[in-house]
């Protein structure tokens, strides 16, 4: 696959860029200093949800790079998306999902801050290898030019979409009201941005999509639903609730687009731009695609025990904190659809 | 998900067997503040329900003997009701809306000698009944007597007798139980009409037992339900029969707190009538009229989405309206229509529903599943906006004499504009007002004899047994199983049925008061300038008038050269003051706009040959006239 001229032109960029920090300040208008703390409230899933983003994904999009045996600029885009914090569209997922929200929120709202410090290290544990192969071709044929990853570039454009953030979050503390219409316009413009930026791009290279190799698409598919799987099962080892489950799923899979086109955007220069900006864009819209497929599922398979766990928060609202919420005898559950009391005795 | 409910052969036993199987979970619970509210579990009220009933049975109570019940929703309704089941007498239920006259009128015609009554605003009008009575009922009382008479029983202290009486006469209960046949009476239900007398519906154990086995809705013992309506209606009282016999929880409310509860206990199920609908679906209005112009128009964007999005998947699975017979090629035809259209608006209304439609829903409390609308027909421009806005709300239809409910839209037949198909175990059939031919089911008719408009006549599990003391009544309504139940419906070609009006004369507005037309109409007759008029507001909040004037009488009260509102509100003022309660009228029955048709009626078109109006034929002409009446928003 090459990308001969630009993937984005300059102005497509900039636009880019602008709808980027609008994202993040509806992200920002979503949290308050509150869901930074509540992550203490519950350590152990939160720990779980942590490992899960931070240890289990970066594996996972690792692995998928080898076993794909993606060019390298390639494979370094694919673990750049592993290593990125949770997105915001996860908490709407999570709600839908009937998952934790205060968990998704949470999780969210830590791992963008936790981003800062481990971003650089797992990059630098999983990417520099292939940052090396890439040095490895440019020597062979120009001594003078050198690839490294831009650590210190990184964490810059990472500090910079944190600052909507913070603005975002300013915003909430003073109008509870606006920051909920900022949130979910700037939702809106999440979708817009995929739009544009496949039509951008379909405009500017037509065949682009039909000369994109399957693995690749292999790799942006395959990213978010390991990440679903995988975070599923994490929880599931360690017996977290099942509403926590399904939310450290989605949360593990559904990264921070925006991020990445931001860090690559600034970060990284051409030829491998183009490529890894494709990456991102086709894991964004596969993404929206994947995980409503799959919160369609949880929440069917989720119905139960959401009912359940509902019926047992509101009990204990109203009821009182102590209050144990009992279920019916045994019989009552297996399977009958009416039970009847004596059949005989019902005179018909 | 199956339906998961406890089936008895009498409510005795059901609440019994509720105990065993549902034990601690709870049944019921009462708000006493905000987030604050008292459970009582399955076991509780069982136990508590049979001591009550012991008591009863230590006061001579008899086994089918009728007890009066009147009060409002609250849990000791629900204690007296177990107690005079378990005793296996009938409850005679009525609400603190009763008046004096009624109130006579249920005690004498009962010949009630037991009553719990409420409060002591009702203990005065119990009084005031029973004034002249040499013997009276015995009075329980729910709340703590007055001062001065305190030789009342209270409930408490009934209940606490009967517990001694239980354990002195153990077998007690267990033969007064097992002594309940499916078809002794469970309760007596008195209609309020407003002309003539009040009609006693005898429903029997088989009757209800019969609901809870052929209403097809989803309750589970997970699910919270408010009861909001009055209790002794029986939509309500089913309702929360369904709710015993599946383990879930009733939370008892009031109109008042509606707002309030919805948040604190975020019901899953409600039985719910139109004037809910309409007041919320005002307050929706209300409250994105105010918000800001972006808000407004996603709520624009995102409600034009879902109508569309619904519109499509309505199509594609068969739950449109089917008032023609379907043509299968063309049908196909347009589902792949329908289906690329619904392609196109999937991602977009998935979005907006899920940010925009989703916080609107929280007006309902926000865990809603579903809700029955019963009681009276739903607006259809209001079941639309809250199908679309995905708040499943089931219109049903049923009477007080069929226990009450004869059809009801499920989840997968939702069809809008219909009251939903017949219930397992319901015949229905259309009969011709005028001639009495059967209309449907028409073997001879290529349509089965559907969308054939007629009266309603159903039989089943359901149906009463008749009216209490009154077989003439009861046989102008119910012979050889068959029940007229006065409306007029047909059936759709989806099988649902769809009610379209009302065979007799009577008016029932939104809120559930009856009026009879025939007593203002007739009196109005009387004024110069009236030559003949139509009092309507079926289903609307108040009465409204159609004047067919005389010219030459009416230019001589009010002058023809004024404009035709000025004409109105003149005229209007003149029946208000005729209609009034100073004239035996009730407050009710006043109507409250008015329209001087152009054109007096006339025979063959308005009249029949004997003046008598042609109510239908009016309604119809008229349709847009009398829409507009009430589509001003100043007069809601």
């Amino acid at each position: 696959m090459e990308i001969e001229r630009q993937l984005l032109s300059t102005v497509d960029q900039a636009l880019l860029l602008l709808m980027i920090l609008i994202i993040m300040f509806g992200m920002g208008a979503s949290l308050t200093t509150r869901e930074f703390g509540q992550a203490f409230a519950r350590p152990r899933a939160f720990l779980i949800g942590f490992l899960s983003q931070f240890g289990l994904m970066p594996l996972l999009a690792f692995s998928l790079a080898l076993l794909l045996q993606l060019p390298p600029a390639l494979a370094i885009a694919l673990i750049l998306i592993g290593c990125l914090p949770g997105g915001s569209t996860s908490n709407m997922f999570a709600y839908f999902a009937r998952g934790a929200v205060a968990l998704s929120i949470s999780m969210t709202a830590a791992s963008t801050l936790l981003a800062l410090i481990m971003m650089p290290i797992l990059l630098d544990l999983y990417a520099s290898g292939f940052a090396e192969q890439i040095q490895a071709g440019l020597a062979a044929e120009d001594p003078e030019t050198t690839f490294i990853i831009p650590t210190g570039n990184i964490i810059i454009s990472l500090i910079l979409v944190l600052v909507p953030v913070g603005l975002g979050m300013i915003l909430r503390h003073f109008s509870a009201g606006w920051a909920k219409t900022a949130e979910d316009t700037a939702g809106f413009f999440g979708i817009i941005v995929i739009l544009f930026l496949i039509l951008s791009v379909s405009v500017r290279h037509g065949g682009l999509f039909f000369r994109t190799p399957v693995e690749i698409y292999v790799a942006a598919v395959g990213i978010g639903l390991t990440g679903f799987t995988f975070g599923y099962l994490m929880a599931k080892v360690f017996r977290l609730p099942y509403r926590h489950r399904r939310t450290i799923s989605l949360e593990t899979g559904i990264q921070n687009g925006p991020i990445a086109f931001a860090i690559i955007l600034l970060s990284f220069s051409q030829p491998w731009q183009n490529e890894m900006l494709w990456l991102a864009v086709l894991y964004s819209t596969f993404i929206v695609i994947t995980s409503s497929l799959v919160t369609l599922w949880y929440r069917r398979i989720g119905a139960y025990d959401y009912e359940v766990h509902r019926n047992e928060v509101v009990h204990q609202r109203l009821f009182g904190k102590d209050y144990q919420s009992p279920q019916p005898r045994d019989n009552w559950l297996k399977g009958r659809s009416v039970l009847r009391d004596k059949p005989e005795d019902l005179v018909r | 998900m199956p339906q998961q409910r406890l089936i008895a052969p009498n409510l005795a036993r059901l609440y019994e067997k509720a105990a065993e199987v549902f034990g601690d979970m709870p049944a019921f619970a009462t708000r006493l503040k905000r987030e604050h509210w008292q459970p009582t579990s399955y076991q509780t009220l069982w136990d508590r329900g049979s001591s009550l009933a012991a008591g009863l049975a230590s006061l001579g109570v008899e086994a089918q003997e009728k007890v009066g019940l009147f009060a409002d929703n609250r849990l000791e309704w629900i204690l007296s009701d177990y107690a005079v089941q378990i005793v296996g007498a009938t409850d005679v239920p009525r609400g603190s809306e009763v008046t004096v006259e009624e109130l006579r009128y249920i005690l004498e015609h009962a010949e009630i000698k037991f009553a719990f009554v409420e409060n002591r605003t009702l203990l005065r009008r119990f009084d005031q009944a029973t004034e002249k009575w040499e013997t009276k009922p015995t009075i329980i009382l729910m709340e703590t007597p007055p001062p001065e008479r305190s030789e009342i029983l209270t409930l408490t202290e009934v209940e606490k007798r009967g517990a001694v009486f239980k354990e002195e006469n153990p077998g007690l209960l267990r033969k007064r139980i097992d002594g309940i046949e499916p078809e002794h009476l469970f309760t007596l239900i008195y209609t309020s009409g407003t002309t003539g007398t009040p009609k006693g519906v005898m429903l029997s154990h088989a009757n209800m037992i019969s609901q809870l086995e052929n209403i097809p809705l989803d309750i589970t013992w997970r699910d919270r339900i408010l009861s909001l309506l009055p209790i002794w209606h029986i939509f309500e009282r089913v309702f929360e029969m369904i709710t015993l016999s599946s383990g879930a929880c009733t939370y008892y409310s009031s109109p008042r707190r509606l707002a309030e509860d919805l948040v604190d206990v975020e019901p899953s199920f409600m039985g719910s009538a139109p004037r809910l609908w309409e007041s919320l679906h005002h307050r929706i209005h209300k409250g994105v009229q105010k918000s800001h112009p972006v808000r407004r128009a996603l709520f624009a964007i995102a409600y034009w989405l879902s109508k569309h999005y619904h519109r499509n998947i309505n199509f594609l699975r068969d739950q449109d309206l089917l008032t023609e017979k379907p043509r299968p090629l063309w049908r196909k035809f347009k589902k792949g229509y329908a289906a690329l259209f619904w392609f196109l608006l999937l991602p977009w209304y998935g979005f907006f529903n899920a940010t925009v439609l989703e916080r609107i829903r929280q007006v309902a409390g926000g865990g809603l599943k579903a809700t029955v609308s019963g009681g009276g027909a739903l607006p259809r421009e209001i079941d639309e906006f809250f199908n679309n806005l995905g708040i499943a709300v089931l219109e049903g239809y049923g009477l007080t004499e069929t226990s009450p409910v004869l059809a009801v839209r499920t989840p997968r037949k939702r069809i809008i504009g219909t009251v939903g198909p017949i219930i397992p175990g319901t015949e229905i059939r259309i009969i011709d007002i005028d001639t009495g031919k059967i209309l449907y089911p028409d073997a001879t008719n290529s349509g089965g004899g559907r969308m054939r408009k007629g009266e309603i006549v159903v039989r089943g599990p359901q149906v009463m047994a008749g009216y209490y003391r009154n077989p003439e009544a009861t046989t102008t309504v119910l012979q050889e199983g068959w029940f007229r139940t006065g409306d007029l419906g047909m059936v759709t070609w989806n099988d649902c049925l769809q009610v379209v009006g009302r065979c007799k004369e009577t008016i029932v507005l939104s809120n559930g008061e009856n009026m009879e037309p025939g007593p203002i109409e007739m009196r109005l007759r009387q004024l110069p300038g009236i030559g003949q008029c139509m009092v309507v507001g079926q289903d609307q909040r108040h009465p409204g008038l159609l004047v067919s004037p005389d010219p030459e009488e009416l230019a001589k009260i009010i002058p023809p050269t004024l404009s035709g509102e000025e004409q109105n509100s003149r005229m209007l003022a003149i029946v208000r003051k005729e209609i009034s309660p100073a004239n035996g009228f009730k407050i009710h029955e006043t109507p409250r706009v008015i329209r001087i048709l152009p054109r007096p009626f006339s025979v063959g078109d308005e009249l029949t040959k004997l003046f008598k109006l042609r109510r239908h034929a009016i309604t119809d002409k008229y349709r847009e006239l009398i829409a507009g009446m009430y589509t001003d928003r100043d007069q809601r």
